[in-house]
């Protein structure tokens, strides 16, 4: 992150997870008009910082992931209410009337069902490569993706993270996560490998100030402020047969699939192993 | 004439030339000076201290000249004028001469070689200096000690320096540029590399030149007709029988020639290259008329030769090299490999030789085949990875592919299981999601009305939140630790630096020793210990006391990792200490 410049505009894409499916949308519904009307808001801070920054806002429902803003439709006029900034107004209509659009669209949803975070990653990657590709050469363009979400970890989508985090990483692309309800221990790992930020936001009526204090400022001021220290990222892989997070566990020579506990015939690619010789204690030394 | 009275003259000589103004040489106890005639100024004044050397210029040229070269490679040079003529011009350079070179051995600095190198050493390596300065300067080993941990450096610049020889330059003809001194003529210089480049390169020359110097013509004469031929007749077609290099050139041909025909590798035609160009507009017309075009120019068609020729001798002189310093002989594919790079530089080589290929019988065919996989498969063989080129090809018969009995695990990982993921959202009490979902529907055609700053986010909660990320608030735990570098001074972080490096140099020393199995690692323990302790206590007790009194909140803190290792190094010590003893008993 050394070459980006905190003079050059950058491009914010917002991330945010609509499943209903998420713990803290099932406490109370209300919550999402909460966490939408946040991210206008911070989403306009965004752009009020720099008239050359952008903005872009997905929404990841539980069927499919959808750019909210910019998005198709062209820009209509807005009369200018309560004195606000027409453009502003555009961004935040744009961004509630896709996505209740969105949500009226959805097919009724009767069991939970998981948010495919990874898959709007990548989406959204695509799509930060795209401008940085139709900027005019020489111009730097900062770009991070900040994802808001109340959903859990979720173990099967990993390899796809993993591709998204590298490919960040490898564009310069910071990953920040604003987590509403659960510890996420993979995004946690997104954010270190990428530059970005990691923040559980501990109560949600709060949520724009965090956002705010937090995220608004690009990672290469951050360094500057008294932010709250990076957590310690737990870098555990999850085993191919349980799913769960493990600390030593054995891996396959072929086909490197992770297992908990050893086996003679790895369950992946049916290889046979040598059973491991029980090693020989060592003789005690001779006295002399 | 201040400087005399001062000073012994112990040679003057008068009637010299220095930069077109004459004056008089002096020699003097310490120094060689030049005063201008009919002034009491001294033009030059070189202590000997300063000389590296002197040169003379050579027999038989006009001008009886001395050079002195300085130390910083610089020099002076002085025309001897002595008016009776050349035999006293060159007496009293031979004076001069003389006499400077029995005083300058007595002014050269009698530096001892290994000290020097060592000097170099720390010179170079600003973190071995510091340890130097640390540990040897303040006594906390000795300089032989330290020598000893570090004489694996030491013996590496000594062998980097022995061991590299200087190669043909590839420009080296180029290199020696004629001076035009104005009336028609060139002159060049030819240092003795420069000989011994060109004999190395053309081996026909230097047979030449055996054949010819001493008796029929002298160096200067040979040299003079090397170079009229070589950058100038070689070009002409017409050769006139009476040059003495005509011949050099068909040998030179011949050998090529052989040498083309000794590198039968399967995969290289160098018959077939043609001399194509990349595009149009890059040296040439168009590829269709390329061909009339080169093949009719015969000058492009004679440099191009002599190029690859002259590539081809040079790369043929690092061969040698390479073979007289290794004492074993060559083997095959190292052969190959030296045979592979020659031909690399002749890819643009025009059909030079004109040998038909002959009509192979199947079985040479067979044979060729063979060569070829043998050659493509020690491509593409790497030494590192494992066994040599004939177990290889014996596994490659064996190759298993890989068998997925799952390819979806393989490909994406962890897979999702059957039962319900979200067991754990039964630990709340919430809604159905169906109930939820048509709440959210509902909320959504609320979104179109303005959203007032107080909807927005409660002061209350905002206050709250600003609490928990300043400083002491719930988010901002560990915080200090992470700018304690804010607070400790640039000269103290340095001093603390260098601790370490020295501490961490000894440590390593220290843990090598484990476990002491011979006497020797016995003794070489026990002395680190030692010196460990006197470093404690020399350095670090003080450097922690200082700090602690200076930097009173953070003293502590600073050092106390550094005590940490030290005292876990102690601790070791000592327990194996005990067990020795309790084995003794």
């Amino acid at each position: 992150m050394s070459e980006n410049t905190s003079d050059d505009p950058s491009l914010l894409v917002i991330a945010v997870d609509t499943n209903p499916s998420q713990i803290v949308i099932r406490k109370n519904p209300d919550a999402l008009t909460k966490i939408i009307n946040s991210i206008s808001a911070f989403g306009n801070a965004h752009l009020m910082q720099k008239p050359q920054n952008k903005l872009a806002v997905v929404a990841c429902h539980h069927h499919e992931s959808k750019f909210l803003y910019p998005s198709a439709e062209k820009p209509q006029e807005f009369r200018q209410i309560d004195g606000q900034y027409e453009f502003f107004t555009f961004v935040e209509k744009s961004i509630k009337n896709n996505l209740s659009e969105l949500i009226k669209n959805a097919p009724n949803i009767s069991n939970n069902s998981e948010s495919l975070l990874a898959g709007c990653l990548a989406m959204i990657l695509c799509y930060i490569l795209r401008i940085k590709k139709s900027q005019p050469t020489g111009s730097n363009l900062n770009t991070r993706i900040l994802v808001v979400t109340g959903s859990e970890d979720s173990a099967h989508q990993y390899m796809t993270y993993m591709n998204v985090f590298f490919t960040a990483q490898k564009e310069r692309v910071a990953i920040d996560i604003c987590a509403l309800d659960n510890t996420l221990v993979l995004l946690q790992q997104g954010c270190d490998i990428t530059g970005g930020h990691y923040l559980k936001v501990p109560q949600l009526d709060g949520l724009l100030q965090y956002l705010l204090w937090i995220f608004l400022p690009d990672p290469s001021i951050r360094s500057k402020l008294a932010l709250p220290p990076p957590v310690k990222v737990d870098y555990r892989a999850a085993c191919f047969c349980h799913r769960e997070l493990i600390d030593i566990g054995f891996v396959c020579s072929v086909c490197l699939s992770i297992f908990c506990k050893f086996s003679p015939i790895c369950t992946t690619c049916s290889t046979v192993f040598k059973v491991p010789l029980p090693i020989k204690p060592k003789k005690k030394k001779l006295k002399t | 004439m201040a400087q005399k009275k001062v000073e012994d003259v112990l040679l003057q000589i008068p009637q010299v030339r220095y930069k077109k103004s004459d004056g008089t040489l002096y020699i003097m106890k310490e120094r060689v000076v030049f005063m201008l005639e009919n002034k009491d100024q001294i033009a030059v004044s070189h202590s000997f201290y300063d000389i590296k050397m002197q040169k003379i210029s050579p027999e038989g040229k006009p001008k009886i000249q001395l050079q002195l070269v300085l130390q910083d490679g610089g020099n002076s040079t002085f025309h001897f004028v002595n008016k009776n003529g050349t035999q006293h011009q060159m007496h009293d350079r031979e004076r001069v001469k003389e006499l400077i070179q029995s005083i300058l051995p007595n002014f050269k600095r009698k530096i001892d070689t290994e000290l020097e190198q060592k000097n170099k050493l720390l010179t170079e390596n600003p973190k071995l200096l510091q340890l130097y300065k640390d540990l040897v300067i303040s006594k906390v080993i000795t300089s032989e000690e330290f020598w000893t941990i570090h004489g694996k450096d030491l013996q590496n610049i000594q062998n980097v320096s022995s061991k590299q020889e200087i190669g043909v330059s590839g420009n080296f003809l180029t290199e020696i540029k004629p001076i035009n001194d104005g009336c028609n003529q060139f002159k060049y210089n030819l240092t003795p590399e420069v000989i011994e480049s060109v004999f190395r390169a053309y081996p026909a020359v230097k047979k030449k030149h055996a054949e010819h110097v001493p008796n029929k013509l002298t160096e200067s004469e040979f040299w003079t007709k090397f170079f009229q031929s070589h950058y100038f007749h070689r070009d002409r077609i017409t050769t006139g029988m009476k040059d003495l290099f005509a011949e050099c050139g068909k040998m030179d041909e011949s050998m090529l020639k052989k040498d083309i025909k000794k590198s039968n590798d399967p995969l290289l035609n160098l018959s077939k290259f043609g001399d194509n160009t990349i595009e149009e507009g890059f040296c040439s017309s168009s590829l269709v008329d390329n061909k009339i075009d080169n093949a009719g120019n015969i000058v492009h068609q004679n440099i191009i030769k002599r190029f690859n020729q002259h590539s081809f001798l040079i790369l043929k002189t690092c061969k040698e090299q390479q073979k007289n310093s290794e004492a074993n002989p060559i083997t095959d594919e190292q052969q190959d490999k030296k045979n592979n790079s020659i031909e690399g530089s002749n890819k643009r080589q025009k059909n030079v030789d004109n040998e038909v290929v002959p009509i192979q019988t199947e079985e040479e065919r067979n044979e060729q085949v063979q060569k070829k996989k043998m050659r493509i498969a020690e491509k593409i063989h790497y030494d590192d990875l494992g066994n040599d080129l004939t177990q290889q090809n014996k596994d490659m018969s064996t190759v298993t592919n890989i068998n997925l009995d799952k390819l979806e695990r393989y490909l994406y990982g962890p897979m999702p299981s059957n039962e319900n993921s979200f067991v754990n959202s039964n630990k709340y009490k919430v809604a159905p999601i169906d109930v939820v979902d048509m709440t959210i529907r509902k909320n959504t055609s609320e979104w179109s009305q303005r959203v007032t700053h107080k909807q927005l986010i409660n002061p209350t909660a905002a206050v709250n939140a600003l609490g928990e990320l300043s400083p002491g608030g719930v988010l901002m735990s560990g915080y200090h630790d992470h700018n304690l570098s804010q607070f400790v001074p640039t000269e103290v972080e340095k001093e603390l630096n260098n601790l370490y490096l020295s501490a961490g140099e000894l440590l390593h020393e220290f843990w090598l020793c484990f476990p002491p199995i011979t006497p020797e690692l016995e003794m070489k323990l026990l002395k680190m210990h030692d010196t460990i302790q006197r470093f404690n206590s020399s350095k670090i007790k003080p450097f922690e006391d200082r700090i602690i009194r200076d930097l009173s909140p953070l003293g502590s803190q600073l050092v106390s990792h550094i005590n940490l290792l030290i005292d876990t190094a102690f601790r070791k010590f000592s327990s194996w200490k005990e067990k020795k003893v309790g084995k003794v008993k």
